[in-house]
């Protein structure tokens, strides 16, 4: 049977493999969560993610401590690695809400058993991601003055600022996913609550479950409000990684100031959270026995999906340069010329291959379905879309219009324990997720395993 | 205070009580002087308040406990909170500046020019800015010491009275002063009586600095003690060998600045024509029209080229023969030279030629020659009557080590100066100190001299003491002062009266006895006018033969240059100047090899590397610069930097807190015989250093080479004279760019005030004056070496310095580019908090307090003005903040220097130019209760004020008639970065140069086509 072709056209014959029945889903779910404790993998890779994250604190902490002179940022490159941190989390966190809200409409039900951890993904990619322009700013005891409060002295944000558009785009970003995630959790959440045994966790799965009894009533609110949500959120991939580069695309700055950047982002950022999915899924399943749901087919869909969105990417690169050298406009030009063959040239040649080159290893089906290659490309463009991120920011900002301005960005050792802690933070938020949190919609994928659909036949 | 034998009568603890000799140590650290100089056992109101005053608060404003008591009658003139200017006079090695002090409720905090002094016309230089820091630097001495120990003026004096009676008895045999260079009359007059008193006593004089051709070249011209003034206003032509008159720490260069560039107007008929043939890229010479790098050992004979030329024509006889084209350097060296004669013998009367200070009396002796020859004298150089000043250069140093050495003397008495550090390297004069018996210092440091010396006294500084200099032109300015002695110090010329036991010992009454000024209205306007004595202007000039030996030029020269920064060394401890870029190099914090880009590659050195220098057989190993526009063969040095007993800013080795040394000594190579004209040896060794420059440097990649050269001309517009005037639209051809439209009307209609400013770079020379009074002004922070290498220094005003032509002819550009105040302003769009707004007259308001920090507005700032507060700079580098309090005593001094009117910026926030806001409100308040309207040249920013040349005009634009206007009226006026429609306030008026016809580019003027 052609499962590659059925698992898009045919709802009915769904990707997944073998004689799973509803119980065994069920089973192999809650089990990660009904175990005593949890693989041996799974503490060494605890507490390896709190050593990061501890990392992240004592770094933040110091840079809140010293001042933000802690970091690299020097005159004229005042925008470094935290941004380029930001920019690069928010992107990883556009793949959760593209395959829950986006492939759920339409109708794309291979997402069913990626769809839950990937929206985890998301959420945990923007609390990483929300860090840092909390703490990016020279006064960090003062980011909620970007907020619309009310007060006596009628002071208010900005909003022709781009930055202020973040501080929305983001914002909802995060609300909506949140709310997303969690509203298709309940009805796990009540399996978990109905299989835990301890009074804590009953206590506290039956709580979140919110009274889920499964009858039909609720599961009709329940699909319409994931309908509604998924509608909501869809325009919200687009808009927040548009907005995001507004903060560029709207700037004099050459390299900058470029019309092609929402399109540009949205693609890259598509790119950048699905390797992410793959990254995360290929251990977990490894580790927490889901490879029936997660499947080998699984992962070459994602790889099409990374081959196609780094294709976008790789055009948009070459449109930079087109633009830049059609547009005769010195500065625009020169920005361009410098970005590939200045100083930081390794960082753009980094980011083309990875972001280019690596991934065109998936026209081939055997890379596409080797677990390995899999692993290794999602990590490598994950590695090209933070070089992405910062040949952006921070090469246009070494050399600028006037030449007796051009700087150089060095990174500070704060600015690596920086980087490497957010990534503490969201392997520690992901590990609890993956022993706590029902890891595989099990709800949805029942939905679609063939034995839900006997009477079809 | 003796406690250690008496119980004292009043105590202010246990410890105290019990003499504990900690407790002692500390009264004498905290509360020296109050309590030192009133004899214990003398009660009364006065003791009482300095012990009630000491007790209250344990630690602090120990300088104004003599002002316990307010005003209960308000003085005249004073209101609190309005601060009042001074009229006083610095004297930097032996030239004099007239300035006006402000001092805000008693304490002064930023110096200007006096616009009455005719020397300068009202400019200042580095030193003159940067002097307000000086003064409330902690690190100053405040002790007298008697080797290591603390003592009191009393035993000072003491000491200082036994050996004048010691010495009267054999005449004065045995006793030497050694002082730096003054021109203090009141210091040659105490000089005079003290060797009335003592004949066999000998004074001698010695200043690193000193030039014998400056000093002597026009006696040996002449025959006669005279000094050269020059007029550039009424040259047409002036032809510069390696000349620096337009340099501030130059004698007369303030002045000379001003002259100069009031002839390099190209929209005023008679614009100058400059020729430079120097080694280095000196301030004229990247002013000049035309421009040769020639090795400083070749200009001797360019010289007697000239002379020769000159001479022949005007029928005299040449002082040598002209020498050879190769003696000359090649023949487009001798090309230059010919169309300059040419021009020199077309404006004879109307020409001028200049030589630098490094060069020889007998180099200086030709040029007053040549100028005579050319009938100059009268008209562009006149001639005083040598004033006697106290100034003296390495021989009488030579002189005294050689005296010490063979035991003849016993007391010396060293008053200011610091021999020990920058005596050049073959006179042993710190081993000479050590052997003599009695030697006293008075500095305003106890430095590396005053560590040497059997005793030390702290020096008032000039802004605490009264005093007289002499200008240049020969006339006495009287300095007096603007608050009490701060940390204890006494004038030279107080301590000398002592020693004389003078019945006058006030710096007061001596400086008013010196001047002989009956009466107190003549005393009282020569203080305000800051000058008395008429000039005399020497008449009748003899003309002896002259001789120039040329000889040939060494394949490397060794310059050494006094810093345009710390100079000879003497401001090494000031936090501004030290963090003050270079002009050309654009280093701070330490100094380098200039090496000319050719010389350097040959021997493989590039910017930071390490190389070994060696004049005479002693090496010095200093981090390499590569300079372009620096003549071929030439290595040069600025002095001044390598001070070991500096002070927390300039290095300090020995104690108990040890600073990084600044920078490399070039003293511990310099030698007494070729003192800034040396031979030399470089060759590489190896390693790196980290240098602070805040400008990229020449070697930069190649893309990045290709693309500063084709913005520069976009940037920095230029054109020829000729070109100017057949069609002045050219400079706006420079750029061509589609209509600029706005997205919205403008929401401000300016009316009112909208205020403007222009930038003339016909006339900046890049002297950055301007930048150190920025900082005073506007309470700029210090960030120190390592920050600056980083490129977070915080000057809101920087020069641009771009080099324009091939590495091995490059000349100079330099462009001071600070706030433009756009009027489309693309940082007021994008910050999230609305803390940078427009205001009604056009500025671009930067609120401190609501700035949060995104620097947003900094990464969207084409110019890229705004710099921000990385980290707690004020905290870091002052030690006090108004947010943070202190106890800490030096903290609350250095925060003296504070301008009241100016937000004292903490971390985490921008900031920029603000066109001096504050000084803007200050004229706009005055004017409006004085219901008048502000009148042009009113309001002057601290830049414009400070700025020698008057590069700089601000004013307001909708004043039909202001400066400003008629200045961004003209058509070589033109917007930085006008095609990105961010509307700047600021106009920079196109450097327009005047080449002669007869020279092409290849001849040091490179002109841009227009396209």
């Amino acid at each position: 049977m052609d499962t590659r072709a059925s698992s898009i056209t045919n709802p009915y014959n769904g990707p997944l493999e073998g004689d799973n029945a509803f119980a065994q889903i069920t089973h192999n779910v809650t089990r990660i969560m009904q175990a005593p404790r949890p693989p041996l993998a799974w503490y060494i890779a605890f507490a390896f993610a709190l050593s990061l994250l501890g990392v992240f604190g004592l770094s933040l902490g110091f840079v809140v401590w010293e001042g933000i002179g802690a970091w690299g940022h020097v005159h004229p490159v005042a925008w470094g690695f935290p941004i380029v941190n930001f920019v690069f989390w928010v992107g990883i966190g556009h793949a959760g809400t593209l395959i829950s809200a986006v492939l759920f409409l339409f109708r794309q039900n291979w997402r069913t058993a990626i769809n839950r951890f990937a929206e985890a993904m998301t959420i945990f990619a923007v609390v990483c991601a929300a860090v840092f322009p909390g703490v990016h700013i020279g006064r960090p005891w003062l980011p909620y003055w970007m907020f619309p409060i009310p007060n006596q002295m009628q002071m208010w944000p900005q909003f022709r600022s781009p930055l202020e558009w973040d501080v929305f785009a983001v914002g909802t970003y995060a609300t909506v996913s949140i709310l997303f995630w969690y509203m298709g959790m309940i009805p796990d959440f009540a399996t978990f609550r109905d299989r835990s045994t301890g009074t804590v966790r009953r206590f506290v799965y039956g709580l979140v479950a919110m009274g889920w009894r499964g009858s039909s009533r609720q599961w009709h609110r329940y699909e319409r409000a994931y309908l509604l949500l998924a509608g909501l959120a869809t325009p919200l991939v687009l808009s927040v990684h548009s907005v995001v580069s507004f903060d560029f695309a709207t700037s004099q700055l050459p390299g900058w100031h470029t019309t092609i950047f929402p399109p540009y982002f949205v693609a890259g950022a598509i790119f950048g959270g699905f390797a992410m999915v793959v990254v995360l899924a290929v251990p977990a399943r490894e580790f927490f026995g889901l490879k029936r749901i997660i499947t080998i087919k699984h992962l070459e869909l994602m790889a099409k999906v990374i081959l196609a969105t780094g294709m976008i990417v790789g055009y948009a690169y070459a449109m930079e340069m087109f633009v830049a050298w059609y547009s005769g406009a010195m500065y625009e030009q020169f920005a361009f010329l410098n970005r590939a063959f200045g100083n930081y040239a390794w960082a753009y040649w980094t980011m083309i291959f990875c972001n280019v080159v690596s991934p065109q290893v998936f026209w081939f089906k055997k890379m596409r379905t080797n677990v390995w290659v899999i692993l290794i490309v999602g990590i490598i463009v994950n590695v090209g879309m933070w070089f992405e991120r910062f040949v952006i920011i921070c090469t246009s900002l070494t050399r600028d219009f006037l030449p007796a301005n051009w700087g150089a960005f060095i990174p500070s050792p704060v600015d690596y324990a920086t980087l490497a802690g957010s990534f503490g933070l969201f392997f520690t938020l992901f590990l609890l997720f993956c022993r706590y949190l029902p890891m595989v919609a099990m709800a949805e994928v029942k939905a679609f395993i063939p034995e839900s659909h006997v009477h079809d036949h | 205070m003796n406690s250690n034998s008496q119980k004292p009568k009043y105590w202010r603890s246990l410890a105290e009580l019990e003499a504990d000799p900690e407790f002692n140590e500390y009264v004498q650290r905290e509360f020296r002087e109050p309590t030192e100089q009133v004899p214990l056992d003398a009660p009364g109101r006065r003791r009482f308040m300095q012990l009630m005053g000491a007790s209250f608060a344990l630690s602090g404003c120990h300088w104004r406990e003599e002002k316990v008591l307010p005003h209960t009658t308000r003085p005249t003139g004073q209101v609190p909170g309005v601060p009042n200017s001074y009229a006083t006079v610095m004297d930097v090695a032996g030239v004099a500046t007239s300035l006006l002090v402000t001092s805000f409720d008693g304490r002064p905090i930023k110096i200007e020019g006096n616009p009455k002094d005719t020397t300068t016309g009202g400019g200042t230089g580095t030193f003159h800015q940067a002097a307000i820091l000086g003064l409330y630097d902690p690190d100053r001495s405040t002790k007298v010491m008697d080797g290591d120990t603390p003592s009191t003026w009393e035993a000072f004096d003491a000491a200082l009275l036994a050996a004048y009676q010691d010495h009267l008895k054999s005449g004065g045999a045995g006793l030497a002063v050694l002082s730096g260079s003054h021109s203090s009359p009141t210091l040659a007059r105490l000089k005079k009586t003290l060797l009335e008193a003592q004949p066999a006593a000998a004074w001698y004089a010695y200043d690193p600095s000193f030039s014998s051709g400056r000093e002597r070249g026009a006696e040996l011209a002449f025959a006669r003690p005279l000094v050269p003034l020059y007029s550039p206003s009424r040259a047409n032509v002036i032809v510069s060998f390696d000349s620096d008159i337009l340099s501030g720490s130059e004698p007369g260069g303030l002045g000379y600045s001003r002259e100069v560039a009031s002839r390099r107007d190209p929209d005023v008929e008679g614009m100058s024509r400059l020729y430079a043939f120097e080694a280095l890229v000196t301030e004229i010479g990247s002013l000049s029209d035309h421009r040769v790098a020639v090795q400083s050992s070749r200009i001797a004979a360019l010289l007697v080229y000239l002379e020769a030329k000159v001479a022949a024509v005007v029928g005299r006889n040449p002082s040598g023969a002209a020498p050879s084209v190769e003696a000359l350097g090649g023949e487009k060296v001798q090309k230059v030279l010919d169309v300059a004669i040419s021009d020199l013998l077309a404006n004879r009367g109307k020409s001028l030629v200049t030589i630098g200070s490094a060069h020889s009396a007998d180099a200086h002796a030709l040029v007053h020659r040549i100028n005579f020859l050319l009938g100059n004298v009268g008209n562009t150089v006149s001639f005083v009557e040598k004033a006697p000043q106290i100034a003296g250069g390495v021989d009488e140093l030579a002189r005294l080590a050689g005296e010490i050495e063979s035991g003849k003397v016993s007391t010396l008495i060293i008053l200011g100066g610091n021999p020990v550090y920058d005596a050049p390297a073959d006179i042993p004069f710190e081993a000479a100190l050590a052997k003599v018996a009695r030697s006293f210092h008075v500095g305003l440091y106890r430095d590396e001299t005053g560590k040497k010396c059997k005793f030390h006294a702290p020096e008032a500084h000039f802004l605490e003491a009264w005093g007289d200099a002499r200008a240049i032109d020969g006339s006495v300015r009287v300095a007096q002062p603007l608050i009490d002695p701060l940390l204890g110090g006494r004038p030279h010329i107080e301590v000398l009266a002592r020693f004389l036991g003078l019945p006058e010992t006030s710096s007061l009454a001596l400086v008013r006895k010196t001047s002989g000024l009956n009466g107190d209205k003549a005393w009282s306007q020569a203080v305000h006018s800051a000058s008395y004595g008429p000039k005399a202007v020497a008449q009748d000039l003899g003309l002896p033969e002259l001789t120039l030996a040329v000889a040939e030029p060494p394949e490397l020269e060794v310059l050494f240059e006094l810093d345009p920064a710390v100079f000879d060394g003497r401001f090494a401890n000031n936090g501004w100047l030290q963090e003050l870029p270079h002009p050309l190099s654009k280093q701070a914090w330490g100094n380098a090899a200039l090496v000319a880009p050719e010389t350097g590659k040959k021997l493989g050195l590039a910017d930071g590397h390490l190389c070994e220098v060696t004049v005479e057989g002693r090496s010095l190993s200093i981090p390499t610069i590569l300079s372009p526009g620096q003549a071929e063969g030439t290595l040069a040095i600025a002095l001044g930097y390598g001070r070991t007993v500096a002070g927390v800013v300039g290095g300090f080795m020995s104690g108990m807190e040890e600073v990084e040394v600044v920078g490399s000594n070039a003293y511990s190579v310099r030698p007494s015989k070729a003192l800034r004209i040396a031979s030399g040896t470089v060759r590489k060794t190896g390693g790196r250093q980290i240098l602070a420059i805040t400008q990229d440097l020449w070697a930069i990649d190649a893309i990045g080479k290709t693309g500063q050269k084709d913005r520069e001309d976009e940037l920095v517009r230029e054109t020829t004279l000729a070109e100017y005037k057949s069609e002045p639209e050219i400079i706006q051809h420079k750029v061509h760019h589609p209509p600029l439209l706005s997205l919205w009307q403008s929401p401000v209609s300016y009316e009112g005030h909208k205020w403007g400013m222009a930038v003339d770079l016909n006339k900046c020379s890049g002297c950055s004056a301007c930048i150190v009074a920025c900082q005073s002004e506007n309470n700029i922070a210090v960030v120190g070496k390592s920050e600056v290498a980083k490129g977070r220094e915080m000057t809101w005003l920087r020069i641009e310095r771009y080099y324009k032509g091939d590495e091995k002819k490059a000349s100079v550009r330099q462009q001071p580019v600070m706030c433009q105040q756009c009027e489309n302003a693309p940082c007021e769009q994008v910050c999230p908090v609305g803390a940078t707004m427009h205001s009604q007259e056009g500025l671009n308001d930067m609120v401190y307090n609501r700035c949060i920090g995104t620097r947003y507005c900094s990464n969207n700032c084409p110019y890229k003005v705004r710099r921000f507060n990385y980290r707690n700079y004020n905290l870091e580098t002052i030690g006090i903040t108004p947010y943070t309090p202190t106890e800490d005593r030096g903290a609350k001094l250095k925060a003296m220097a504070f301008n009241p009117e100016v937000t004292v910026r903490s971390r985490g926030v921008m900031e920029k130019c603000t066109f001096c806001v504050q000084r803007i409100q200050n004229v706009k308040i005055v004017a409006k209760n004085n219901h008048r309207p502000i009148k042009d040249g009113e309001i002057q920013t601290a830049c414009e004020q400070a700025c020698a040349s008057g590069a700089i005009t601000f004013g307001d634009l909708n004043d039909p008639n202001s400066r400003v206007r008629a200045a961004q009226k003209v058509p070589r006026a033109y917007e930085l970065l006008q095609e990105l429609n961010n509307r700047p306030r600021v106009n920079y008026l196109a450097r327009i140069s005047n080449p002669h016809p007869e020279l092409s580019e290849d001849d040091g003027h490179k002109s841009e086509q227009h396209h």
